[in-house]
């Protein structure tokens, strides 16, 4: 009698496991990095990682062959970037990667990749900007997100030597002479300068309005400086109380001499990017990328490619268009490219969240 | 719930009538006590469901644990734990953790902000017992029971005099504990009141694999303070009327540690909650009526000064049911119900502090052959928010006993979960015109039940199948701006296997037990063009686990231990990442002498014997070996014969 009972029930669990396993191979196909052997040539693309606990990766491509490396920094040094890698410059052939959630400064061979220590004690850093051979300046958003301020990085000790108060939420720089423009994107709350450093000193010169917001800063060819402002919500968050702006400012006078605000009250422009010759600016902006001639005076109305992207990027050698897109945020993303004349040409896989780019 | 009075001959019935035959110890000394047991809906209406069981001398073996350690070791869900005393959600079946309905006393506890609980702040010993329910119900829990649902109930014992207990213990990184209880039962009456305080550090130490170096590091930041109270009362108006009252506060003070890739972590979060509920029935010569109420009133305060951070939101729900029970035939049973939710919150996140009203009318009919070896349920649920009708909601099962010694249980049920205030309300990106989530969920189980008068087994094998049509997911819009849509289909499925063989003979006790699960849960829709996780397994949500089990126990001395293991679990949307799977090993050994009116018992943890290093998510570290010892007193004093014939 028992030995049937378990005939019965072993017939039946076979039958309903054979009937429901239809996907085989559970085991995962692919993990960890893929290491080059030299970074010599090529796109460099920061990656934040997932939200929380994650870490961020640095994908390679190689502009000639189009071979992407995947997570160059650990699969060389064994240990993860860390959580929300911002953005990455190299300086002297270092690479200095920005680690915003983690505070710190990976810094890197430039070529092999290969760790050269980690500058740590920021608080939200943002952008790396190097000003000579022994100094850098980290822009960071500070205690609160509100406390916006350049770090002052001893590049040969790696240690932080001084801190210069900004406006709050220091993005983007620009290096122009001796003078460094910093965007003040309000960081967690909301303010409108750029911040004009004094590079030798590291004074503050002056602070110039600009609009609600700027986050994004490029120079043109004309050595003017155009700075991007996203705008300032209404504190509901329903429509744009204080408009996006396409600012320009005159170096010389330190003043700002065109401002061309956009129409959208609810769509905030961003990521503002320049072709090597510096006479055209591209930005995305509801839904599209769009471009802009460093001689114009209007806004386009026109997008170049009708499509939205997480971070941009132009490449110099070629003026080639990279777009990111970071899919649901939770898998690997892509890299769109697009030719000087923003036709598509390929595209090609990167990590989580892929947010700037470095053209080497 | 409600509670029913019966004798222990109504209570075995009742057990095995609705599938809980796998409680095979019974204490003989109760036989001839009334007891306050659960009979709610889940016991009477989802025979058909995979069920679990967490009875009271189960718990008591956890008293110095939360239920996350609990259903980490025991049960077959997947617990997803930020470590040591963080936050803990489940995942019944590869769904999300908002697809787990918890109810205390038939009240559902998840969050109206985010559609969360977490259950490590849920004391092991405030429950009489912990009942787990496979698979979807919404006919029976409303929205949130997808993947499945767990009950956590009372129960108390008539006339057992005046009880006093005590629990302390004390374990690795500065964990101290203390409980304290008194009941007092009467014949009509009962009141008890439980009160605990719970302080650690967590500070345990770990290889941080994601720094330079890999340095060895102690978790920062990690410190918990919580106490609380519980305090419940029982009454018998009369032959035919009932009421009972619960009340929880709770107070919970946690740091967040960092994750093994941040650095530092500065925030804190502070829970405070106050639940009540309370229930009258009468039963009568044909027909039971239960009315009963709930208020839960929740505040969080989470602060994290690096972001500028200090918020505090509070939610209120009030929840009032109706129902009433009767039989048509000998043959049947019908139950139809009503019942008014509302809730609210209060935020700075929000625009403006969301209140939302839901009205559910609910039935459900059982009929069964004269000796209850077969029985088919019919459910539905009506749930009306805000005067609209969310889609209807009904369930099929059927359970039935053949060969003797099987049971052989199917069942098909709609499931929906309602969006949350966050998803609709969060300022910015709130979506008001979002819609539930809402699918079919199919089990089927063979089980084999057998028992002798020194043996008994158990065998079970599962099949499930279940869609979950309008997932809600955040993405960014067209304009950057972060918003939830009903965007994913995810198709679940999978088999579970459970083992649990009893010995017994005289003083000496042997069980051996153990499970297997095998699912797939994948996403069948693109969220994006060009989005790779179509067709990938869901994120943590392991395809493989597995646990055994052994106690041995022989008079006051008894020895358990637990090996989990868990399979691979992805950690891209896309699968191209994932943590490699983990097994650790639990040894749990208590003594207890037992004298005429008092027990005292000592009891040892050990946690992670093997020192297994291991993240349950990713570079959230998780402690090697530790440890809790305690000493726990109980104290009774009978009534006296005076009392009892009163």
């Amino acid at each position: 009698m028992k030995t049937k009972q378990l005939f019965y029930l072993s017939v039946l669990t076979v039958a309903i496991t054979f009937s429901s396993c239809k996907k085989d191979d559970p085991e995962p196909a692919l993990g960890g990095g893929t290491a080059g052997t030299s970074y010599a040539s090529g796109i460099f693309v920061t990656n934040e990682g997932t939200f929380g606990s994650g870490t961020g990766t640095i994908n390679f491509y190689n502009r000639s062959t189009g071979a992407v490396s995947n997570d160059i920094f650990e699969a060389k040094n064994g240990y993860p970037l860390g959580n929300i890698v911002q953005s990455m410059e190299l300086f002297n052939s270092k690479a200095y990667i920005v680690v915003n959630n983690a505070g710190k400064v990976e810094v890197a061979d430039g070529t092999s990749f290969a760790t050269a220590g980690t500058i740590s004690g920021f608080t939200y850093p943002r952008y790396f900007l190097g000003i000579n051979s022994g100094k850098g300046y980290v822009s960071e958003w500070g205690a609160g997100g509100v406390a916006g301020a350049i770090k002052v990085v001893d590049l040969s000790t790696k240690t932080i030597t001084g801190t210069i108060t900004t406006g709050k939420g220091a993005e983007g720089m620009v290096l122009a002479g001796s003078k460094v423009y910093v965007a003040c994107g309000g960081g967690f709350d909301n303010d409108s300068v750029v911040t004009v450093i004094n590079s030798n000193t590291n004074a503050v010169t002056t602070n110039i309005y600009v609009g609600a917001n700027p986050k994004s800063i490029k120079m043109d060819a004309n050595g003017k400086i155009w700075v991007l402002c996203s705008g300032q919500w209404d504190p509901t968050y329903t429509f744009l109380i204080s408009p996006a702006k396409l600012v320009r400012i005159d170096t010389a006078t330190a003043t700002v001499d065109l401002t061309l605000p956009f129409a959208s009250t609810f769509s905030q422009p961003s990521s503002l990017v320049t072709n090597n010759a510096k006479t055209t600016l591209y930005y995305s902006y509801s839904g599209g990328v769009y471009a802009h001639s460093y001689a114009a005076s209007v806004l386009s109305g026109t997008a170049i490619i009708n499509r939205s992207f997480y971070g941009l990027g132009v490449d110099p050698t070629n003026d080639y268009f990279y777009g990111s897109d970071a899919v649901d945020f939770s898998s690997n993303g892509k890299v769109i490219r697009y030719n000087a004349s923003a036709t598509l040409v390929d595209s090609f896989a990167v990590g989580v969240i892929p947010g700037n780019f470095f053209f080497k | 719930m409600n509670f029913i009075k019966i004798n222990c001959m109504l209570l075995l019935a009742v057990q095995s009538f609705s599938g809980y035959a796998q409680e095979v110890h019974v204490d003989s000394s109760k036989q001839l006590k009334t007891v306050e047991v659960s009979s709610s809906r889940l016991n009477l209406f989802a025979n058909s469901n995979k069920t679990e069981s967490f009875d009271s001398t189960f718990l008591n073996r956890y008293s110095s644990s939360n239920l996350a350690d609990i259903l980490t070791n025991e049960s077959q869900l997947f617990i997803k734990s930020y470590g040591l005393g963080s936050l803990a959600t489940s995942s019944f079946r590869g769904s999300g953790a908002s697809h787990t309905s918890v109810l205390w006393n038939g009240f559902n506890l998840q969050s109206p902000m985010n559609g969360l609980i977490d259950l490590s702040l849920i004391p092991a010993n405030f429950m009489s017992n912990v009942k787990i329910q496979y698979g979807g119900a919404g006919a029976l829990w409303g929205t949130g029971a997808v993947g499945g649902s767990i009950h956590l109930n009372s129960s108390a014992e008539y006339n057992r005099g005046i009880t006093v207990s005590t629990n302390t213990s004390f374990g690795s990184f500065s964990d101290k504990q203390q409980q304290a209880s008194l009941e007092i039962s009467k014949k009509r009456f009962i009141t008890s009141i439980k009160l605990f305080n719970h302080d650690a550090k967590n500070d345990f130490p770990f290889i941080n694999t994601a720094q330079y170096g890999k340095p060895e590091q102690k978790q920062s930041n990690a410190e918990l303070k919580e106490y609380g109270l519980l305090q419940e009362n029982y009454f018998q108006i009369n032959k035919k009327q009932k009421i009972n009252t619960h009340f929880w506060y709770q107070f919970n003070d946690r740091n967040i540690p960092p994750s093994m890739t941040q650095n530092i972590n500065v925030s804190n979060q502070k829970d405070e909650l106050f639940r009540f509920t309370s229930e009258w029935q009468r039963k009568g010569e044909k027909v039971n009526t239960f009315v009963r109420a709930a208020y839960f009133d929740e505040y969080l305060f989470f602060a994290d000064s690096s972001i500028d951070i200090d918020t505090k939101s509070r939610t209120k729900v009030f929840i009032s049911e109706a129902e009433t029970r009767f039989s048509i035939s000998k043959f049947d049973l019908l139950n139809v119900g009503v019942n008014n939710t509302y809730s609210e919150a209060s935020t700075e996140d929000f625009i403006s502090n969301p209140h939302q009203n839901r009205v559910a009318v609910f039935a459900s009919y059982k009929i069964h052959t004269k000796n209850n070896s077969w029985n088919a349920v019919l459910s539905a649920r009506q749930e009306f928010l805000e005067n609209k009708a969310i889609p209807f909601c009904p369930s099929i099962g059927v359970r039935g006993k053949f060969l003797k010694y099987f049971f052989i249980k199917a069942n098909a049920a709609k499931h929906y979960r309602i969006p949350t205030f966050n998803d609709l309300y969060w300022a910015q990106g709130g979506n008001p015109t979002l819609q539930p989530e809402t699918g079919w969920s199919e089990e089927a189980s063979l089980e084999h039940l057998y028992a002798a008068k020194h043996i008994s087994w158990e065998l079970s094998a599962t099949a499930f199948n279940r869609n979950i049509d309008n997932w809600i997911i955040w993405l960014p819009n067209n304009y950057g701006i972060w918003s939830p849509e009903n965007v994913l289909q995810v198709w679940s499925r999978g088999l579970e296997y459970k083992l649990k063989i009893n010995i017994s003979k005289n003083k000496f006790h042997f069980q051996l037990g153990g499970f297997y699960n095998y699912v797939l849960s994948t996403n069948e829709k693109a969220a994006t063009p060009g989005d790779e996780s179509l067709g990938k397994q869901l994120i943590y949500v392991p395809i493989q686990n597995a646990q055994g089990n052994m106690t041995v126990s022989y008079k006051g001395t008894s020895f358990t231990y637990v090996q989990v293991y868990t399979g691979y679990r992805y950690t891209l949307s896309d699968n191209t990442k994932y943590l490699k799977p983990y097994t650790f090993g639990n040894i749990s050994v208590a003594q207890a002498f037992s004298l005429p009116t008092s027990k005292i018992k000592i009891f040892a943890q050990l946690n992670n014997v093997w020192q297994e290093t291991y993240q349950v998510l990713a570079y959230r570290a998780m402690p090697l070996l530790n440890y809790q010892v305690g000493l726990s007193l109980i104290f009774n004093q009978s009534n006296q014969k005076s009392t009892i014939n009163q």
